[in-house]
This record gives C-alpha cells, sequence and structure tokens, in this order.
C-alpha cells in the first residue's frame, strides 16, 4: 500500500470534445511546477495519480494546490488487492485514527469485470468497520467521514479526505493576454483572476526614469514574481520607457486632459504588444468609478483607441474585495510599498471625468505620438520573471 | 596543523568568503540609497534575508541582523527587559549559559530585576519541576541555550517551551542557539527569539542574528534608529550579511549526515579516552558528538594545551571565553570544582578527517604521559 495524490478535474469534465486539450495542458502544467521533484505519474478514467517521494509528499501537496485546473483532491492509498478483506487490513487501521461517530461507504467500480458491484462492495466494508470500530453508525445523508473505494483496472484506492484545489481551468488553455501591471494593487488581482481562467499572462510596465525610480520597477518586478507563481512558473514582461510620451503630454496638452491621454497612449501601446505576442486580449485592473480615468465615460472615450477585448476581472469589485484577493495572493504587501509610478507622478487637480473623444483628438493632434508610440516599443526591455523556486544568485 | 577548536570559531567556507569579496566588491551601494546602486544593493539584501527566513520558516522582517552572538544576547535578555518591565521584573537562565549571559543578568540586577537559575538534571538537562516552580506572574523572560558550549548538552527546547507557555502564558522563551546552527536540527518555532552567530558556522566574524517574533517588542540597545532599522540602527554590512545567509544555508544543509559522521569520530576519542583511569569524560547521554569535554585532574589543563600546540594540534581549556576560569558548566553538572578546573574541550567538525584524530590520539597520548610523569 502507498500514499497517492488523486485529482480530480472538476469542471475539466464538462468539455466534451476539448477534454483531452484541457487535460494534457494540465498535466503539462503539472510537470513544469513538479519539475524539481521526483515523483510518479498516472491516468485512469476521469483521474490523475501523483505518487511523490514520501520525503517532498507534503511539499508537493502544497504546489498541487496553487494549480489551476484542479477542482479537488484526496489523499489516498493505492493497493494491489482486490480482495475486500486485504482491503479492509488497510483501511481500517487508518480509520481508527479519525474521530468520527457516523460514516457512509461509497464505492465506484471502474472496473466493470469485478464480480461485486459497487452497492455490495459498501455494504460489505461498512459491514467490516461496524464490526472493527466501536461506537460508530451508518449515516448516508450527513456522514461524519465519507469512506471512498474506487476499484480499478489494476489497483483499488480507497481515501477518506478531500482537499480543494485552485479550480479554475489549466493556464494556457485560453490562450494568451496581456496584463497592464502597474505597482498598484488592482492589476495583480486582475491578473490573477484571469490566469485562474485559463490566459496565460504576459504583463506590460510602463516606467518614466528619473520620474519614476528603479525602486519601483523593482516593486512591479516582485508583483510579477508573484503572479509567476500561479503563470506556469514565468511572466515575460514588457518594461516600456514611457518618459518621451509623457513629457510630451505635460509639455503640450491641458492638464485636466492628460491623464485620459496617457492612457490612451497606453492602450495603443498594449494593442500593438499584444499582436506582436500573440496575446488575444488585453487585461487591466480598472474598476468602475475608482478614480477619474475610470468613470464610464473615461473608460468609453481610453478604450476607444483599442479594437481587442479589453478584459477587467476587477471591474465589478469593491476596493475591499479587491484588497481581500491581493491579500490572498500575497500581493498586498508589495502593493502598498510608497514608490511612485507612471500614473501618479504628475496628476492634475482636477482631472477631466468626462472626456470626449473630439477633445482627445484634437489635443492629440498636438504631439507626434505616432513616433513616440514606435520608439517607445522599439526600446522596449523584456524581462523574464520566474519564480525565485531556483536559487539562482550565486551569492547565496 | 590539526585544528579541533572548531566550537571556539571556525574557519570561513571558501564560497562563503567568495560571495564576502564579491559583494564587497561589486555592491558598493548603501542600502538605502535611492540610486540603483544603492536599490542592486537592497535587492540582495531581501533576497539574502528571505532566504534566510525560508530556511527557518520564519517571516523577513524577524531576522534581525546584529555584529555577533554577544549583541543579539543583549537584545534578547536586556533589550526584552527595558521594554517590557513594566509587565514584571522576574528572569529566569539556564546554570549553561555562555559567561557573558550572566555578565548581562547581573547588570539587570543592579537595575531592580531579580534573577533566578533554574538547576539542571544530572544528564545537564534542564530540571523542569524546578523551572516549573520558579515561574511565576512576574516573570517575563527565560532564556536556555539550545546546546551548550562547554558540555555540548542538548536541551529539549519544545518541551521547555511548553512548560514555560503552561505556567504563563506571557512569559518569553530565548534561546541561544550559537552552538546548535548546523549541528543539530532546531526549530525556531520552539521559541520566541533566538540567538545565533556567523562564525561558529563557517561563516565571517563580525555577523550574527537574532530572531525576533514578530509580535515582541524589544528595547534596541544602540540609539539612532531611523524608520528603516528600528532594531538595530546603521548601515547594512551587506556583505556580511550575504555571506552570512549563504553560511546558513551550507551549515544546514545535510546535518543528519555530518552528525552521523561526527559521531563516528567522537565514538573513537571517547573510547580511547575511557582507557585512562584518570581521564573523566563530562559529556553526557544528551551531548552533541561535536563536543567532547574531559577533565584531567592530576595535570593542569592549560599545561596540555600549550604542549599540544608545539605539535600543532589545537584544543581548548573549557570554553575561548573564559580559559582562565573554571568551566561553569562542568561544575553545574558535577557540582566538584576540581573536575571543573582541568576541563579540556575538544570541539570537531564534518570537516575533522579520521587521520586528523589518529594523529590528535598519538600525540595526546605521548604528551599526556610526559605531563603525568612530573605531576
Amino acid at each position: 500500500m502507498r500514499k497517492v495524490i488523486i485529482i480530480k478535474y472538476g469542471e475539466l469534465t464538462t468539455k466534451k470534445g476539448n477534454i483531452n486539450l484541457f487535460i494534457n495542458t494540465l498535466n503539462k502544467n503539472i510537470q513544469t511546477y513538479l519539475a524539481d521533484y521526483a515523483y510518479e505519474e498516472k491516468h485512469d478514467a476521469g483521474r490523475m495519480f501523483i505518487i511523490p517521494n514520501e520525503s517532498a509528499f507534503d511539499e508537493v501537496l502544497t504546489i498541487l494546490k496553487s494549480i489551476f485546473g484542479i477542482h479537488e483532491f484526496n489523499l489516498g492509498y493505492e493497493t494491489t488487492s482486490k480482495e475486500l478483506e486485504d482491503i479492509a487490513a488497510d483501511l481500517l487501521p487508518l480509520l481508527k485514527e479519525k474521530a468520527f461517530n457516523t460514516f457512509k461507504v461509497l464505492t465506484k467500480r471502474s472496473d466493470k469485470s469485478y464480480p461485486i458491484n459497487s452497492m455490495e462492495v459498501s455494504r460489505k466494508m461498512g459491514g467490516y468497520i461496524l464490526k472493527n470500530i466501536d461506537n460508530v453508525t451508518v449515516d448516508v445523508n450527513n456522514p461524519d467521514v465519507e469512506v471512498n473505494i474506487e476499484i480499478r483496472k489494476d489497483y483499488t484506492y480507497f481515501y477518506f479526505d478531500k482537499i480543494n484545489g485552485a479550480k479554475g481551468y489549466p493556464v494556457g488553455v485560453a490562450g494568451k493576454g496581456l496584463l497592464m501591471l502597474s505597482g498598484g494593487i488592482d492589476s495583480p488581482v486582475a491578473g490573477y483572476l484571469a490566469i485562474k481562467r485559463g490566459v496565460k499572462l504576459e504583463a506590460i510596465y510602463f516606467e518614466s526614469p528619473p520620474h519614476t525610480s528603479d525602486l519601483a520597477k523593482d516593486k512591479v518586478m516582485k508583483l510579477a514574481t508573484k503572479l509567476a507563481n500561479y503563470n506556469n512558473t514565468y511572466v515575460k514582461v514588457h518594461v516600456i520607457n514611457f518618459t518621451p510620451i509623457q513629457e510630451a503630454i505635460l509639455k503640450n496638452i491641458p492638464h485636466d486632459y492628460l491623464i485620459t491621454i496617457m492612457r490612451r497612449m497606453m492602450y495603443r501601446i498594449s494593442k500593438r504588444i499584444a499582436l506582436m505576442e500573440n496575446c488575444k486580449i488585453i487585461v487591466n485592473g480598472e474598476s468602475i468609478g475608482q478614480v477619474a480615468s475610470q468613470t464610464l465615460n473615461s473608460m468609453n472615450v481610453i478604450n476607444h483607441v483599442v479594437d481587442i477585448p479589453v478584459i477587467r476581472p476587477v471591474a465589478c469589485l469593491d476596493k475591499l474585495e479587491i484588497i481581500e484577493i491581493a491579500k490572498k495572493i500575497n500581493t498586498y504587501d508589495t502593493s502598498i510599498l510608497p514608490y511612485i509610478d507612471c500614473c501618479t507622478i504628475f496628476v492634475p487637480e482636477h482631472p477631466v471625468i468626462n472626456p470626449t473623444l473630439e477633445k482627445c483628438a484634437e489635443y492629440e493632434a498636438l504631439i507626434p505620438y505616432e513616433d513616440l508610440i514606435k520608439e517607445a516599443i522599439k526600446t522596449k526591455e523584456v524581462v523574464k520573471v520566474s519564480t525565485v523556486n531556483k536559487n539562482t544568485n550565486s551569492l547565496l | 596543523m590539526i585544528y579541533l577548536d572548531y566550537s571556539a570559531t571556525t574557519p570561513v567556507n571558501d564560497e562563503v568568503l567568495d560571495s564576502y569579496i564579491k559583494v564587497t566588491k561589486e555592491y558598493i551601494g548603501n542600502t538605502h540609497s535611492l540610486h540603483k546602486l544603492g536599490v542592486a544593493s537592497k535587492k540582495l539584501y531581501d533576497e539574502a534575508t528571505k532566504q534566510i527566513a525560508d530556511l527557518f520558516n520564519i517571516m523577513q522582517n524577524e531576522v534581525v541582523y546584529t555584529s555577533g552572538a554577544t549583541e543579539a544576547n543583549n537584545m534578547a535578555i536586556v533589550g526584552y527587559a527595558m521594554a517590557n518591565h513594566k509587565r514584571g521584573n522576574h528572569i529566569i537562565v539556564s546554570m549553561l549559559e555562555h559567561p557573558s549571559i550572566y555578565k548581562m543578568c547581573e547588570y539587570l540586577e543592579t537595575l531592580g530585576f531579580r534573577i533566578s537559575y533554574v538547576k539542571n538534571l544530572e544528564n545537564g538537562t534542564i530540571d523542569i519541576d524546578d523551572l516549573r516552580n520558579l515561574i511565576t506572574e512576574e516573570t517575563i523572560l527565560v532564556s536556555v541555550c539550545a546546546v551548550n558550549s562547554e558540555v555540548g548538552v542538548r536541551q529539549p527546547l519544545k518541551a521547555i517551551r511548553q512548560v514555560i507557555k503552561k505556567e504563563n502564558m506571557n512569559t518569553i522563551f530565548h534561546s541561544d542557539m550559537t552552538q546548535a546552527i548546523g549541528k543539530c536540527n532546531v526549530s525556531l518555532h520552539d521559541v520566541d527569539m533566538a540567538t545565533m552567530s556567523g562564525h561558529k558556522i563557517y561563516g565571517p566574524k563580525g555577523i550574527g542574528m537574532l530572531y525576533l517574533n514578530s509580535k515582541i517588542r524589544i528595547n534596541p540597545i544602540l540609539q539612532g534608529s531611523t524608520k528603516f532599522d528600528e532594531i538595530r540602527p546603521g548601515t547594512v554590512p551587506l556583505p556580511l550579511v550575504v555571506s552570512f545567509s549563504k553560511a546558513l544555508r551550507i551549515a544546514l544543509t545535510n546535518i543528519d549526515k555530518k552528525e552521523s559522521y561526527v559521531k563516528k569520530l567522537n565514538d573513537r576519542i571517547i573510547n580511547h579516552f575511557k582507557k585512562y583511569d584518570n581521564i573523566l569524560i563530562n559529556n553526557t547521554e544528551y551531548s552533541i558528538p561535536f563536543i567532547i569535554n574531559i577533565s584531567v585532574p592530576n595535570i593542569k589543563s592549560e599545561t596540555l594545551v600549550h604542549a599540544l600546540e608545539a605539535k600543532d594540534i589545537y584544543i581548548s581549556t573549557n570554553t575561548a571565553c573564559s580559559s582562565t576560569d573554571l568551566s561553569t558548566s562542568v561544575l553545574a553538572i558535577y557540582g566538584d570544582k576540581k573536575r571543573a578546573v582541568s576541563t579540556l574541550r575538544i570541539s570537531l567538525s564534518y570537516l575533522t578527517t579520521s587521520d586528523e584524530v589518529s594523529k590528535f590520539l598519538e600525540c595526546f597520548d605521548e604528551e599526556y604521559k610526559k605531563l603525568s610523569e612530573l605531576s
């Protein structure tokens, strides 16, 4: 008998014709995450079995808990015997360690050649349990412990414990998206939520040296590292030098439109990077009404410059709800570090909350933005941010 | 040279020294500077601290770098007492601590604190019943070293913690782990504060660390702090921090393997000493194999140290920190003054070779014989 982790796919099994794409992606992702561990992997009708080395069992389990596309785990045991007496001999001592009053036995028999049917197996196993463990009774509706037995072709499995997985879809199954990543609280959360739905993310970050510092950039890279934990271990970050554009806007455009025009430029650049990188959508952390550039009017005018979908996963969340997720994914403490980023350096006293397309066009004609955008894309820097699992710093 | 005084200090690991030199030359920025040199230094500092935090499963803000174990012990004991004197004035320490701890206690006594010394059993471990009786409402702190520096007795920290917390939830438990790190497995979750030192784990001299649970407030020993360095002000000694972090990582790798290797050397030496009627072995069943302590009542231990030194073999009398006095630990365990003034400590490392042990035993026999004839 040995300990195994049984993975259940959940929502993935509703995918019918595409199910193999989903499951293959998940398998590949699991292999990426567990690259540093020795383990055995098996597949059988709707289940995946991971058998890590005993010493790394808990570590592997912790990693699996953060992988999207896994609905639920069971910590189970695998035996080669199919004799009910043998199974009971393995099962009873483990069950005795649990404190419970009521139980039920659930059996699945995917090996239909097995002579006894599922109901009968459950009934017999229930009998063994009642005979061997004192003061317990059967309760089929609301049991303290659910004893699950799965009789499969080569092995029998049993388990009692269910652990929630990260749910969602396997990363990458939906294709790629480009996250507009700032140093704030919202955009990492937006990124996380998009990843959860199977979007493999790349990120774009706008810096304005010398107005913004390396500390601010470093902070964004730290946030990207946290997202890398979910994004199949790495995030490709496109760093755009936004200074020439920002200074041109500052010099030439009425200050109430600064933010509106700035966001429009960022959108234009993001769209082009997205196309270059085969990203089908832009993802960002805009939340309706949170700041002047996020009124519906502003969003409309800003969104106008791109013709690919812009997904805003936190658009309808309250700030406190966003913060709650940020804390859960460990980005909050980094996000609140007080470094100025390019969205906050030049904030006009009275930004326009109802901008118009006509005004935007009129003002943008004052700057040679097409050239500036091309230059910004030409000089972009690409940083591949990985999870810090592997110690790459030889100094340490 | 045969160096058998690893508990006094250790030679720096080459890889660790390499990091020290590289960081000194390549990371010149102050971690508090705004420019990119400063940012690079800060980043490296954070990585080094994160590595330590991960090694011990603690938070980064629970790592406080110090100049060494003595400073860390000062922070833990004096710093804690100063910040929490309103909650009580009673402190308990064991009788197997590093001598500097007793000096701190004497100082605190002059300020009105009451110090109790918990007894130990014959095997050197803390007398749990005595500890239980000593703890009162007024007890703010208990300090017991994880491994004693002279006899190598390892304390059951988890059990001690349980007793402390059961008697008084608010009493804080500090442990000086200087001699334990890298030699046996310890968990920082057994204590609230812990002291470590770089030079005992093949790291550089001049750096140590205090693990300070984030819920605990202590007064800084040095004044002049800013918001960046509330507890220990001063420019971050980045080369020391990075090389200390590396030394810790290496020290905490393969502890079990190192321990079982050293145990074999230890067995050989102990069995050899057992052949002498006049030599008393001071280790107990709770001693770690890295530290061997014997008493040679018929000759002057200091003379033996110098005689071996002439043959390029280095051992010590009791500890390097109090070589002129008697061994307080041996006295605490055996209550025999004569035994306590004639101690010799041979401290081993996973670097010690079997040949070195043979050579040492051979020379020891020679010198011991010569000196015995004189007495």
